[in-house]
């Protein structure tokens, strides 16, 4: 590919600039524009890929870099695909992984939706709803562990004032059937007004005249939605669930700073797990074949999503 | 089918006068001509009458029923768009059969794929039902639009330019189709338009529209011989009627400060002399364009005239229009 970029640049040169660099042609003159980029991908991409593919099949230990490192083949992955402590950080991953998409993709639609609707003010609604989005996630986590608190938090309190409960009957960080929830709230609380300001994109892509046609074509507003609004935005809302999803497989902030990947491993997501694995207990070849592994999944998963959305967008 | 009475319909839109005070019965089976430049107001009444805008004043009735404040699906009203609207995400079939699966018409699936397919056959589009309607041209585009009104009968048809971007043979065959569907059907047509062939050969009347106000009802002959205003004439007639200083002439009445010819009120052979500039033939006619007294003018003339630019013809008025300085008629 890169062949025929420089063979494209080459050609879209004007005659004469090489003759300001002597003695260079312009293929060389494209290549010289070119390298330097190419050189920091191979640097900072790509070798780093194939370095971890090949320590994956060692028993390399990155804090003894002077111990013999052995050729162990296949057996990181073997370990791995067979530790149901791994398999259920992956089960954690994927729970929350798809309740935040479903929740943030709910709510943010809807939120669109209403914002949608001409009214006094929506632009300053508009600035508020998006306010959690600009915040750090290590800030969020910080504070939702004060909410969250079972004596003095004010989510407790909430729960407690709605459903007559006492407020220190639970924790949400501390219960092993609550902190999977707790890290969905937070997550879905700080990024569905990034779902929401997609999806508000897909509604205003929509001509007021396509409604007006509709009216006179006799569509409720409840068959407009379901025929026009939905399916011309359906692109959008697409967009948005591919990026929450690669964002969140790569949760790491924000449940690090609200859980710390507890009780127990309850929410130790899988880029908490790889973590410790290669930076806590240094078992760098047995997490370079970890984090193959995800890469591979991610990469198949999103290439079979990215089909389904072009698909989506050529109807 | 039904007759369209609007009564003192006023619409404003912030400081603009869309429409000012505008009464018009369409008559059942009628088909209703607007004409009027830009910002007439011509689209604004059928938006009026569609009920996709509210009037500030007035009274729209449909078929005798008081439709103000009534949606456009609860009126029954087929409108095409000047800019089309098509449903982007659909193929030229679903879009021509979205007006048929509103619950309210309960069409079973053969009766939608039957009207789908004779309103196609009949726009020449048929070939391209499976197409998005995006992947059309302006042309088809607008065929599908108007498709997408035919399909079914409503109790008026509202039309906003809707041959304008097709080519001339299909514009040509598809006047004679609407012109059927209206005969056929008794549905009143209100249509907007600038073309002049369009507005003389369809029209059943002709509504002329003057920044917001009616200015002229009635038949296309009535307001072609009997304009009310400069204004009114010079909509209808091509080549446009000339308007020349009334004292070119003699026998101008008293008031008239122009003198108003259509080129078959322009007698050839006799009178004031007047140079031609430049001659177009047509093939069924010549046109004439001459110098008199420093004025131009457009006139017909034989369709195997031998005048050559530079020739002298002799012109007189025959039975004139005279306006007064403000432009109205004067008798």
């Amino acid at each position: 590919m890169s062949h025929s970029v420089i063979a494209r640049a080459a050609e879209a040169t004007p005659p004469g600039l090489a003759r300001r660099f002597k003695g260079l042609s312009d293929r060389a003159i494209a290549w010289s524009f070119v390298a330097p980029t190419i050189f920091l991908l191979l640097a900072v991409n790509i070798f780093p890929l194939i370095w971890t593919i090949r320590l994956s099949f060692t028993n390399f230990r990155a804090n003894r870099p002077n111990a013999e490192v052995e050729w162990i083949g296949l057996r990181n992955y073997d370990r791995i695909l067979t530790d149901s402590d791994i398999w259920q950080t992956m089960q954690a991953t994927a729970h929350f992984l798809c309740w935040t998409i479903v929740l943030q993709v709910l709510i943010g639609f809807s939120l669109a939706w209403l914002i949608n609707r001409k009214f006094k003010g929506n632009d300053l609604w508009t600035t508020i709803i998006v306010l959690p989005m600009m915040l750090s996630p290590a800030v969020v986590g910080n504070f939702w562990t004060f909410l969250y608190q079972p004596q003095i938090g004010l989510f407790n309190y909430v729960v407690a004032f709605f459903t007559g409960a006492d407020p220190t009957s639970f924790s949400m960080i501390g219960s092993v059937s609550l902190a999977p929830w707790a890290i969905i709230i937070v997550d879905t609380w700080m990024w569905t007004p990034f779902v929401m300001l997609i999806c508000l994109a897909g509604l205003r892509s929509i001509p007021d005249s396509i409604y007006e046609a509709a009216e006179c074509d006799r569509a409720s507003k409840w068959r407009q939605f379901w025929t026009i609004t939905l399916p011309m935005t359906l692109p959008f809302l697409m967009l948005a669930v591919l990026f929450r999803g690669i964002e969140n497989f790569k949760m790491f902030d924000l449940v690090v700073q609200l859980t710390g990947g507890g009780p127990g491993n309850t929410t130790t997501l899988t880029s908490i797990d790889l973590k410790r694995e290669a930076f806590e207990k240094w078992r760098t070849g047995y997490a370079s074949a970890y984090a193959i592994i995800l890469f591979v999944t991610v990469f198949g998963l999103a290439s079979i999503y990215v089909k389904a959305l072009n698909k989506v967008k050529e109807r | 089918m039904a007759e369209i009475t609007l009564s003192n319909i006023t619409k404003r839109f912030g400081d603009t006068l869309a429409l000012d005070d505008v009464s018009m019965t369409v008559p059942n089976g009628a088909f209703v001509v607007l004409l009027g430049p830009t910002g007439a107001g011509k689209t604004t009444t059928l938006r009026l009458v569609s009920g996709l805008d509210q009037p500030d004043a007035g009274r729209i009735e449909i078929g005798g029923t008081d439709v103000t404040r009534m949606t456009p699906a609860q009126r029954n009203v087929a409108m095409v768009f000047q800019q089309y609207s098509l449903y982007p995400h659909m193929t030229v079939r679903e879009n021509l059969g979205f007006p048929l699966k509103s619950p309210l018409l309960r069409y079973d699936d053969a009766q939608i794929a039957r009207k789908v397919s004779e309103v196609a056959e009949m726009l020449q589009i048929a070939h391209k039902l499976d197409n998005k309607a995006t992947a059309l041209s302006g042309g088809e585009m607008q065929r599908v639009s108007i498709g997408r009104a035919l399909v079914r009968r409503p109790e008026v048809y509202l039309m906003d330019e809707p041959l304008s971007s097709l080519d001339a043979k299909l514009r040509a065959d598809l006047r004679v189709e609407l012109k059927n569907i209206q005969a056929q059907s008794g549905v009143p047509f209100l249509y907007v338009t600038h073309d002049q062939i369009e507005a003389m050969t369809m029209a059943s009347h002709v509504g002329v529209l003057d920044h917001g106000r009616l200015v002229q009802f009635g038949t296309p002959r009535e307001i072609y011989e009997d304009p009310v205003s400069v204004y009114a004439a010079s909509r209808l007639g091509l080549p446009r009627i000339n308007i020349l200083p009334a004292d070119l002439f003699a026998g101008a009445p008293t008031g008239a400060r122009y003198i108003g010819l259509r080129p078959e009120q322009i007698r050839q052979g006799d009178g004031a002399e007047s140079r031609v500039i430049r001659v177009e033939h047509l093939g069924d006619q010549t046109r004439l364009h001459l110098k008199f007294r420093n004025h131009d003018l457009i006139t017909v003339t034989d369709a195997h005239s031998g005048l050559r630019s530079g020739d002298i013809v002799q012109i007189t008025p025959d039975a004139p229009f005279y306006f007064d300085a403000s432009g109205a008629r004067v008798h």
